[in-house]
């Protein structure tokens, strides 16, 4: 598992360029550019199509978009044959790339146990295209093709657990973070950088356009994601060991992370309390799973 | 120097070790599947140093090795008929990439199991350098000389070579290995062209910015590379011709008993060979035919066709594919080539679609109708159905 | 042809403008064509229309290089040259902006006009959406279309009672438009700034994105670095003194520092006209 930094720790180099072309208030840039401290240089970071959150001081592989999981493949093993094993195959996709159409060959991936690091920045919806719904899509969220009307009440089903997908693929790290836990996720991605064999880290990036709020907003809606039990942060190793980052005394309610966010206003106390009733059953399961230090996946 | 009687597959996987391959990946598909079987067989038994990626499809097959061939390692993949359509999406980008990979077609209609050229011909605008082969020998020597076509620096282009299935790639021939030493000789080590290592990468290439460039400019460069392969694979060809005493024409055509021809044949893959004999059979009876094997398509071998066009009387073009709605894909090339000057007729044959045998005797008729339309008698229909 | 140039920012509607006047020039039985300049939309950053008005049918799709105006829907970028770039001689130019067309410094062979929108629609509507504000004076000032056929559009976007307030503001911009004056300085600059940073990659300059810019109450920073660690542009430099320095051409002004500044040490001030 990762060792716990401090503020103090976080390193001061900055391996972005700036100013990127992300939107304002962006959290996937700030993803990126915490990512990238904890990675240092000696990297070839691999992209897809997805959102531009920042351009790095690094060589980039692209491919395409549903190639995410082939092309850091084929980097990897293609380093391995010329003897560069110092340099690292990174991806940092969306979750368009990880959940949906990426999701096959990542699977595949995880599944040969490749010696890559995958990086989700996860906003949960097609963000580049302008906001269609993902997988990654909670439910009731409003999206541009799961719009409100008298038909529709948003996204209709729960968000698809990726982390856990792919933990059950026996790999030897997975985490989830957040850009309003620097330190966590800083940490998590050192940890990970580190070590052999297929690793991913899924950092929840809230998007002041798509989700619809004001963009001073982006670490605060975050950190209220996490502190409701939205956005557990977690790692699991090799599909059994777990822990549990963050556990407050006491979750705050989900309709403070809901409010906030206009993609949700239409929601009605019934489907408040829905969400309220799925993470609350869902965080003590977690916490019962942090007790014993282990998963059954 | 060894030989083996070997079915075209390994004749193929073969060529793979000769040219010192250092990444393969690649999904079963028939008439491909053994391909994987025989590099997985000689990785497992350390017979060379390479690395064999087993992947859940093509489409990610064709991405492994793009990405391993952009960082400085020389690969391979392979595949047939609709495995080939399935990698559609990212072959294009190996292309725009300019990444020298290799990759062999088995070919597999895309319409069934069984051989004809629509899976490589439906690829045509993929940007990638077009071969055709037509016995195991070839297969072997192909492979080997197609990377070093694909790598040279004027071209940069990936190189596809197809076989036909079942009759090509299931059937065993005689095949002559060359050492090892002298395919070194042959073909030096891979250096790619950027290198995106980190401590070799221009730093000037990271911040992918956008400039007002005119946005034609690529496929005006990609154009002029590809039609840069014909000079560049004449010259590979001869290269090995002389070091290994094998040659194949020029490498883009190879006639076969065309100097004092009145009507020519033209065929690609196994078709050619079967066509050698019915040359035969047409010239024992005094019949002036002769047969040229294309073995470039694309670039298509338009020098090559302009000059013997000017001293024959009909070409009879069989093509093992047809567009719908559009027709054969040789059969176009050949008079687009020959437009504006005048020449001799050009009779269209489909032959072998679907798999369908063409045997000897089909060709000969091929032939004799050919030479009708040469001697200036009417024929009918100008383009048929074999 | 009567040819036009739209600017704004993401978000401002300058697309559905567009798409106002190409209405109600149909309503005056004229051919219209709409064109937005998309894939560099981002919240907050320079956007470009075009619209093109004829009596007979459109054909031509390429942008317009020449307008014959110009029509800014946002104060900041109305003090860029760039919005007059490229006017045919004699055009107008037409600014949301409190100056007065006189007190513009930009140059060039062109004719403007001024009308603080922002002021107009932030009292009609409630909001500083500003591109039906700006459709009245745009009328006024170039005659080419009449405001009924503006108010008839705008009741097929925005129907019922947004629409009445709409069209109120049309009314007040119609009312309230200054100039247009020929500008004071002749001579276009000869290098041309390109408004459309967007797409993907590293941007030279964003400080045009700014509607509010960050200020550092260096007396109450503590030095916790909290701004410096969740700025997603990395817009402060982190300096000797352990106080934070903002980087001008990095910050687009999201105020995510001054939101999570533990002691509340940064505030975000309107940008100056």
């Amino acid at each position: 598992m990762s060792q716990r930094i401090t503020r103090a720790q976080i390193p001061l180099e900055e391996l972005t360029l700036v100013p990127g072309s992300a939107c304002q208030g962006c959290g996937a840039a700030l993803a990126s550019r915490l990512t990238f401290k904890a990675l240092g240089p000696n990297i070839i970071r691999h992209g897809i199509p997805c959102c531009p959150d920042a351009v790095t001081k690094h060589p980039r592989a692209g491919a395409v978009f549903e190639g995410g999981g082939a092309s850091l493949t084929g980097t990897a093993r293609g380093l391995k044959a010329i003897g560069r094993t110092d340099v690292k195959a990174v991806g940092f996709f969306g979750d368009g790339g990880v959940y949906d159409i990426g999701f096959q060959g990542l699977s595949a991936a995880a599944e040969r146990n490749e010696n890559i690091l995958v990086i989700c920045k996860d906003n949960e919806a097609y963000m580049n295209t302008g906001n269609q719904r993902s997988s990654g899509t909670p439910k009731y969220a409003e999206t541009s093709t799961n719009p409100i009307g008298p038909k529709s009440r948003g996204k209709e089903t729960q968000k698809k657990n990726v982390p856990m997908i792919f933990a059950a693929h026996y790999v030897p790290y997975i985490a989830t973070a957040s850009v309003a836990f620097p330190e966590d996720l800083i940490a998590k991605v050192k940890y990970a950088r580190d070590i052999e064999g297929f690793r991913m880290v899924i950092i929840q990036s809230p998007c002041p356009v798509g989700w619809n709020f004001d963009s001073a907003k982006t670490i605060e809606v975050a950190r209220t994601g996490v502190q409701s039990g939205i956005w557990p942060l977690y790692e699991i190793e090799h599909g059994t060991s777990f822990k549990l980052n963050y556990k407050p005394k006491e979750l705050k309610p989900v309709v403070e992370y809901l409010k906030p966010q206009r993609r949700f206003r239409h929601m009605t106390e019934a489907e408040v309390n829905e969400i309220q009733t799925y993470v609350t059953e869902r965080w003590q399961k977690l916490i019962k799973a942090d007790e014993v230090h282990q998963v059954v996946i | 120097m060894s030989y083996e009687v070997m079915v075209g597959n390994k004749a193929c996987a073969t060529g793979v070790k000769l040219a010192r391959v250092k990444v393969a990946s690649a999904f079963p598909i028939t008439p491909q599947t053994t391909i994987t079987e025989y590099l997985s067989d000689m990785y497992a038994a350390g017979e060379f140093d390479f690395d064999f990626v087993n992947v859940e499809g093509e489409l990610t097959s064709q991405v492994v090795v793009q990405a391993a061939t952009a960082v400085g390692a020389r690969s391979f993949t392979c595949t047939s008929g609709p495995g080939l359509l399935y990698m559609h999406h990212p072959m294009q980008e190996t292309a725009s990439k300019r990444l020298p990979l290799v990759m062999a077609v088995v070919h597999r209609g895309v319409k069934g199991m069984q051989p004809d050229h629509s899976d490589l011909m439906s690829q045509q605008w993929q940007g990638w350098i077009h071969l055709y082969v037509e016995n195991a020998q070839e297969i072997l020597d192909t492979c080997v000389m197609a990377y070093k076509i694909a790598e040279d620096k004027r071209i940069r282009l990936p190189v596809a070579f197809g076989y036909d299935g079942y009759v090509l790639s299931y059937t065993a021939e005689p095949v002559e290995i060359p050492a090892q030493e002298e395919v070194d000789k042959f073909l030096p080590p891979y250096k790619p062209m950027p290198s995106i290592l980190p401590d070799e990468a221009d730093p000037a290439t990271f911040g992918r910015g956008f400039g007002d460039a005119d946005p034609q400019k690529p496929w005006q460069v990609h154009h002029e590379a590809a039609l840069m392969a014909e000079p560049v694979i004449k010259e590979v060809f001869a290269e090995w011709a002389k070091k290994f005493g094998r040659s194949y024409g020029n490498g883009m055509i190879d006639p076969y008993r065309i100097d004092d021809a009145e009507a020519v044949l033209t065929a690609m893959g196994t078709i050619a060979g079967s066509a050698m004999s019915a040359v035969d059979k047409l010239r024992a009876d005094g019949k002036k035919v002769g047969l040229v094997k294309i073995r470039s398509f694309l670039p298509f071998p338009r020098n090559d066709f302009r000059e013997i066009a000017k001293r024959i009387g009909a070409f009879g073009i069989i093509d093992r594919s047809c567009q719908p709605g559009m027709g054969g894909p040789t059969w176009h090339q050949m008079r687009s080539t020959l437009y504006g000057q005048p020449g001799p007729q050009i009779l269209g044959f489909y032959a072998g679609l679907g798999g369908k045998e063409v045997r000897v005797d089909d060709i000969v008729k091929i032939g004799e109708k050919t030479l009708k339309a040469a001697k200036g008698q009417k024929v009918e229909p100008l383009v048929e159905w074999v | 042809m009567i040819e036009i140039r739209l600017h704004g920012r993401g978000g401002q509607g300058a697309v559905t403008a567009s798409r106002i006047l190409a209405t109600a020039a149909y309503e005056e039985g004229k051919y219209s064509q709409a064109i937005p300049m998309y894939g560099t939309e981002r919240r907050g950053a320079p956007l470009t229309a075009y619209v093109r008005i004829d009596e007979k049918r459109v054909r031509e799709r390429e942008l317009v290089h020449t307008p014959d105006y110009s029509l800014c829907m946002d104060p900041l970028l109305s003090m860029q040259q760039a919005v007059a770039d490229s006017v045919k001689p004699g055009g107008v130019v037409l600014l949301n902006s409190p100056m007065k067309p006189e007190d513009s410094l930009l140059a060039g062979d062109i004719k403007i006009a001024t009308v603080d929108a922002t002021s107009i629609a932030l009292e009609t509507l409630g909001r500083p959406i500003t591109n039906t504000a700006i459709l009245g004076a745009f009328v006024k000032v170039t005659g080419v279309l009449k405001v009924e056929s503006i108010n008839k559009a705008i009741l097929k976007y925005y129907p019922g009672r947004v629409g009445e307030m709409n069209i109120a503001a049309v009314k007040k911009s119609y009312e309230l438009v200054k100039g247009p004056v020929q500008a004071k300085v002749k001579e276009a600059p000869k290098i041309k700034v390109d408004l459309n940073v967007g797409g993907y990659g590293v941007l030279k300059d964003v400080s045009s994105w700014r509607v509010f810019t960050p200020k550092v109450d260096e007396a109450k920073c503590t030095g916790c670095k909290t701004c410096w660690i969740f700025c997603p542009e990395n817009a402060f430099e982190w300096g000797e003194d352990k106080k934070p320095h903002m980087v001008s051409r990095v910050c687009k002004g999201c105020g995510v520092c001054a939101n999570e500044c533990p002691v509340k040490a940064i505030e975000m001030v309107r940008v100056e006209i």
